[in-house]
């Protein structure tokens, strides 16, 4: 039966190398922070109330490129107010911001500009990647699009449409409030502010 | 490039240098701008664009005609039916079809309302720059209405690619016309209300009046086009001059203003939100019963039910969707008068299915060095004032 | 004045500076060699009659699939705003050292798409103050509307392609 002996080599080979994978990850995260000043100060419970607190307050960086900056505003706008879930103060420095929503495409001279200011905010920092264009590069694939802004800054949630409705960019602000949430007090939210 | 590299740190001049970078919220979109000032005041002001350089044009020469439609959607993003119908007109011009006239009251009430939306984003947006956050609330608020008649016809808000070569995507709905309609009925009273808020607003005529000003030859001479060109008294409206789209049989104002500055931008493009409306009305008392795309089968997709029927309507749809139309050898230009300005395809064919090139004309792009000659001499606090009165869009600039 | 009518006062006042002449579709069109563009530009803008005082574009063509010479055009759009008519010139440009003399002295306007001509064909126009990359950025190698520059540096991965994929998953920056 070759074929189930592939089938068997192949799970085999994909179980060793999440193994591998975990293992380095494993050790990478024990590395980083051994001997944070977090992680011998502050418990877990706290952690769950700094969590809440961030959350609430996401602050976002104006980075709006195209026309999904449109829809941005129309979410900070009346009808879909961002205001209720704490995020309508949109910061024009992005060292006073904690949330960069990347909306629209970028392009190869816009990318390192957007490296920038994504290394000028602050920790802890989220980025939300809005749109097709930014989460994969969208209808444009050619010589001068970036392929995805993941492969420029780390996103934590990606919104498809194109453009996203106002309503969906809100779930993708809620999805990322969850994501907060559940991070709270673990060593993932410590990861981001040491 | 370092800061370094680009000369930013010479001390051997006067003046200082500014960034106003990319990413800034009042640039409307990736524009940067390095302005050397005297103080506060601006001697010279240095565009920089291409931070949202898409290769539209490029990508634009490997897809088929109907594939190009969403694409020129994404150019100017704030009156997407605007480039629709300037790339259809151009097309069905090689093509020689005649569109029938339903299809082309559609069209028109499609573009107008998108002119009107177009306007509101940037009167929310420069209002907002200026400093009068409420306008910016008010306008997105009739902005939804619109786009809620958009995604009632076409299914979505912003790039609807409703206009299509030979007509349109679809036929009026009587929920779409109930809802223009009720639009139109409830618009010009919001109008008013915008302007109570900011004609006679004396923190807005300080910093409006007599500042940014273009003469008429200035204006000529610069290529600008649309309402900033409307606004330093030259009367040029492509509706009137060069007419498109049965625009002859409505009867509309161009408001042409004579000081070229930022306010009298602002009332050109207010008033036009009215005319428009006034159009859309007109529109709407003549639609006619008809087709609302042509029945030449080679370019529109012929109707579903004959596709049950018809030998020849099934093979003109499959050869539609899998190869798309086949433009005769040729090039041409048709200009449409667009929210900002005179907008318009270069298109060259070579006779086959994917064109050869297509060019946009953008007003934006072409009005960016007249803007920063306009700068010289004005308050960085003007600069603002004056990006957001020639209302650009980069995604037009860097295409 | 009727397209007939300016291809007639053209000719008339340009004989030896007209190529040819096209009426497609009911438009004016000249063609043009590169070295007379600046005088029939000036003779255009400046005759009375004709008084073409507003420049709405300049495009670039690259016309190398059809394998034709001249392999370049450029392709202007003026109008006129007091006696609205419009014209369309083609300058043909060759391929070696592409070259057209600037018009921006006339109509500022020309500015920015001359230097985007630069930019995006490598056409050099001669007498323009700034010709430098205009939308690409500084220091990029290569003419992007050229017909032999590629349009993508890369293929589309789909997830049926595993392969190719977790190689590109293995080159990004890690996600938190």
């Amino acid at each position: 039966m070759g074929l189930i002996d592939q089938a068997v080599d192949a799970l085999e080979t994909e179980v060793d190398n999440l193994k591998s994978n975990v293992k380095d990850a494993v050790e990478a995260m024990n590395y980083e922070y051994s001997g944070s000043l977090y992680d011998t100060v502050l418990t877990t419970k706290l952690g769950k109330v700094v969590g809440w607190a961030q959350k609430n307050a996401l602050w976002p960086a104006t980075f709006g490129l195209a026309c999904c900056a449109i829809e941005m505003m129309a979410m900070a706008n009346s009808r879909w107010d961002a205001a209720r879930f704490g995020a309508e103060v949109f910061r024009a420095s992005p060292r006073q911001a904690d949330l960069m929503i990347v909306s629209g495409r970028v392009s190869q001279k816009m990318a390192p500009i957007l490296k920038q200011i994504y290394d000028q905010m602050p920790e802890p920092k989220w980025v939300i990647s809005m749109g097709a264009c930014a989460s994969c590069g969208g209808v444009f694939n050619n010589y001068s699009i970036v392929q995805g802004v993941d492969r420029v800054v780390p996103v934590d949630v990606y919104v498809p449409g194109c453009p996203p409705g106002p309503e969906a960019l809100l779930y993708g602000v809620i999805k990322l409030q969850e994501k907060i949430m559940m991070e709270a007090g673990t060593d993932k939210a410590k990861k981001r502010v040491a | 490039m370092s800061v370094t590299d680009q000369g930013l740190l010479h001390r051997d001049k006067d003046t200082m240098t500014l960034n106003m970078g990319p990413q800034h919220p009042s640039t409307h979109g990736v524009f940067r701008v390095i302005l050397e000032m005297d103080g506060e005041v601006v001697k010279t002001a240095e565009p920089e664009i291409g931070y949202l350089h898409t290769g539209i044009e490029k990508t634009s020469e490997n897809k088929r005609y109907v594939h190009v439609i969403p694409m020129t959607d994404r150019l100017d993003y704030l009156n997407p039916p605007g480039n629709n119908l300037a790339f259809c007109l151009t097309t069905e011009k090689l093509l020689g079809v005649e569109i029938p006239d339903r299809a082309n009251v559609l069209r028109v009430i499609m573009c107008e309302l998108s002119r009107i939306a177009s306007h509101l984003v940037w009167l929310g947006t420069h209002a907002l720059d200026i400093g009068a956050m409420t306008v910016f609330l008010y306008c997105w608020r009739e902005r939804e209405m619109i786009l809620d008649l958009n995604e009632e016809i076409s299914g979505v808000r912003m790039m609807t690619s409703y206009i299509r070569i030979g007509g349109v995507a679809k036929d009026a709905t009587r929920p779409w016309l109930d809802g223009i309609r009720d639009f139109i009925e409830y618009f010009p009273a919001k109008v008013d209300e915008y302007e109570r808020l900011l004609t006679k607003n004396p923190i807005w005529l300080d910093r409006t009046e007599g500042v940014g000003a273009f003469t008429r030859e200035e204006a000529i001479n610069w290529s600008f086009s649309g309402p900033a060109l409307r606004a330093s008294g030259v009367n040029w409206d492509i509706r009137k001059a060069q007419p498109y789209s049965c625009y002859d049989n409505y009867d509309f104002d161009v408001p042409v203003l004579n000081n070229g500055d930022i306010f009298d931008r602002y009332r050109v493009r207010v008033e036009e939100m009215r005319q428009s409306r006034a159009i859309i009305k007109q529109a709407l008392e003549s639609l006619p019963e008809g087709p609302y795309k042509t029945p030449d089968n080679k370019v529109s997709l012929p109707p579903r039910e004959t596709l049950h029927t018809s030998m020849e309507a099934l093979i003109h749809h499959f050869k539609l969707v899998s190869e798309g139309i086949s433009v005769p050898v040729g090039e041409t230009y048709v200009p449409i008068e667009g929210a900002r300005g005179e907008v318009g395809f270069y298109i060259v064919s070579d006779g086959t299915n994917v064109p050869a090139r297509v060019k946009l004309r953008a007003p934006s792009f072409m009005a960016i060095p007249g803007m920063c000659k306009m700068m010289e001499g004005c308050y960085i606090a003007d600069v603002v004032g004056i990006i957001g009165s020639i209302d650009i869009v980069m995604g037009e600039v860097d295409r | 004045m009727t397209s007939e009518e300016i291809i007639e006062k053209v000719k008339a006042g340009l004989a030896d500076a007209i190529q040819d002449t096209d009426l497609p579709q009911g438009d004016a069109v000249i063609f043009v060699a590169p070295d007379s563009w600046h005088a029939v530009a000036d003779f255009l803008k400046n005759d009375a009659d004709l008084k073409f005082d507003y420049f709405s574009d300049v495009r670039g063509v690259d016309y190398l699939l059809e394998e034709r010479e001249p392999r370049f055009e450029s392709v202007y759009q003026l109008y006129s705003i007091d006696h609205q008519h419009s014209i369309r010139v083609r300058v043909g440009i060759d391929e070696d050292n592409p070259s057209v003399p600037t018009v921006s002295d006339l109509w500022k306007g020309a500015l920015y798409p001359e230097q985007e001509l630069f930019d995006m064909f490598g056409i050099n126009v001669e007498g323009h103050p700034t010709m430098e990359r205009l939308i690409m950025p500084k220091g990029w190698e290569g003419f992007p509307l050229r017909k032999d520059y590629p349009l993508t540096t890369e293929t589309v991965t789909f997830s049926y392609n595993r392969d190719f994929k977790s190689d590109l998953v293995k080159s990004k920056p890690p996600t938190r």
